[in-house]
């Protein structure tokens, strides 16, 4: 078999052969040259309710769209070019397939309308929306709503912005009460303190901002920029990430 | 005016959470609780419920009246835990259980029932404008 790195052939003469000459090989050979690339990406995906195999599989259909998309004329180099379409082929796998179990269409819908609407509700009404109100505004039952809010509890929130190291640099967050000497057993018992250093700082500062300084779900959503129902997806991933690793 | 009750018993584990979530969604639309007050409500019920002896059934009695919504559930698994949420305030900056709970719901406290047993109970109010 030939190797790879033994071909001697650089990635824009394979891509001119697959291209020019429709050489499937030569494809082949780019595929398996930049299966590295895409394995690097997929890690960082991993961890949030898929296997990595299967991150990396489509990945691997991103790398294979970029490469059959990849213009000769362009000056870009492939590793360039191929790096934006791994990524969103994983974002949109996650975005489409990452509800943990089966939700019907029609419920998956009502939960994507239901932050923008939730917001819209609050901002109209001056407080958080009741179910019936959100319900009246969708036209729908009360039952029909709390099944679409459901419908989201069964989605894995993935946290696709949060890079993959980058959230994990130390903050003075952290460190705050960390050495409180008055600590007993029983109060160790019910701190989740020795876990917060290991989330993402953003989702750290969500946490100081509602535990902390008590601001509501909306506040938070307002500061940060993201809806809240947001904001109420990663409270929830991060808390219940915080106790397993103390368990 | 007696308060209407509703009681559960399920087994511990995610797999059950999302009845017990659809239950608090009924019981927010009875009160007609904001989005917002549910989803507290929600997540102080998940962590209790996190804090149960997967060996054996947890309890939730939800008792709805004018004001609110009275949460029973237990027992906790873990005595120390009990002992903890009964316990002074925790220093700013630190996240512990009780802290989570003052946020999210209105009070919450520790009861011994049948057996020496502990429960926490939660109590939501509904919020008025």
């Amino acid at each position: 078999m030939t190797s790879v790195k033994q071909t001697g052939e650089s990635d824009r003469q394979l891509l001119k052969r697959y291209h020019e000459g429709g050489d499937p090989a030569a494809r082949e050979l780019l595929v398996e040259r930049h299966l590295p690339l895409v394995r690097s990406l997929a890690r960082r995906y991993a961890g949030r309710g898929e296997a990595l195999e299967d991150i990396e599989q489509v990945g691997a259909i991103g790398l294979i769209k970029a490469i059959d998309r990849y213009e000769l004329s362009r000056e870009v180099a492939l590793t360039t070019y191929a790096t934006p379409n791994v990524v969103g082929e994983i974002k949109r796998h996650f975005r489409d397939k990452g509800w943990a179990i089966r939700v019907p269409r029609a419920l998956q819908e009502l939960n994507g309308k239901m932050g923008p609407t939730i917001e819209r509700l609050t901002s109209r009404l001056g407080r958080s929306p009741s179910i019936a109100e959100i319900a009246a505004e969708f036209q729908t039952s009360t039952e029909q709503v709390l099944e679409a809010l459901e419908a989201g509890s069964a989605y894995a929130p993935l946290s696709l912005s949060a890079g993959p190291s980058g959230d994990d640099e130390l903050d003075p967050m952290e460190t705050i009460g960390s050495d409180d000497a008055e600590y007993d057993r029983t109060e160790d018992r019910a701190s989740l303190e020795p876990a917060l250093a290991a989330l993402p700082e953003r989702e750290r500062e969500i946490l100081r901002m509602r535990f902390e300084d008590g601001l509501t779900q909306t506040q938070i959503a307002e500061r940060v920029g993201i809806s809240q129902m947001h904001v109420s997806r990663l409270i929830r991933r991060s808390l219940e990430r915080m106790r397993t690793q103390l368990t | 005016m007696p308060s209407d009750r509703i009681e559960l018993t399920a087994p511990v584990g995610q797999a059950w959470e999302a009845v017990i979530r659809m239950v608090l969604g009924g019981i927010a639309d009875r009160l007609d609780l904001g989005f917002d007050q549910l989803d507290d409500l929600q997540l102080a019920v998940e962590r209790l419920l996190a804090e149960g002896d997967p060996q054996n059934p947890i309890t939730l009695s939800f008792e709805i009246h004018d004001n609110g919504v009275r949460t029973r559930i237990g027992p906790l698994r873990d005595a120390a835990l009990a002992e903890a949420l009964q316990g002074p305030e925790p220093p700013p900056g630190v996240l512990t259980l009780p802290r989570i709970l003052s946020t999210v719901v209105d009070s919450y406290g520790v009861e011994e029932v049948a057996d020496g047993k502990l429960v926490v109970r939660l109590e939501k109010l509904v919020r008025t404008q």
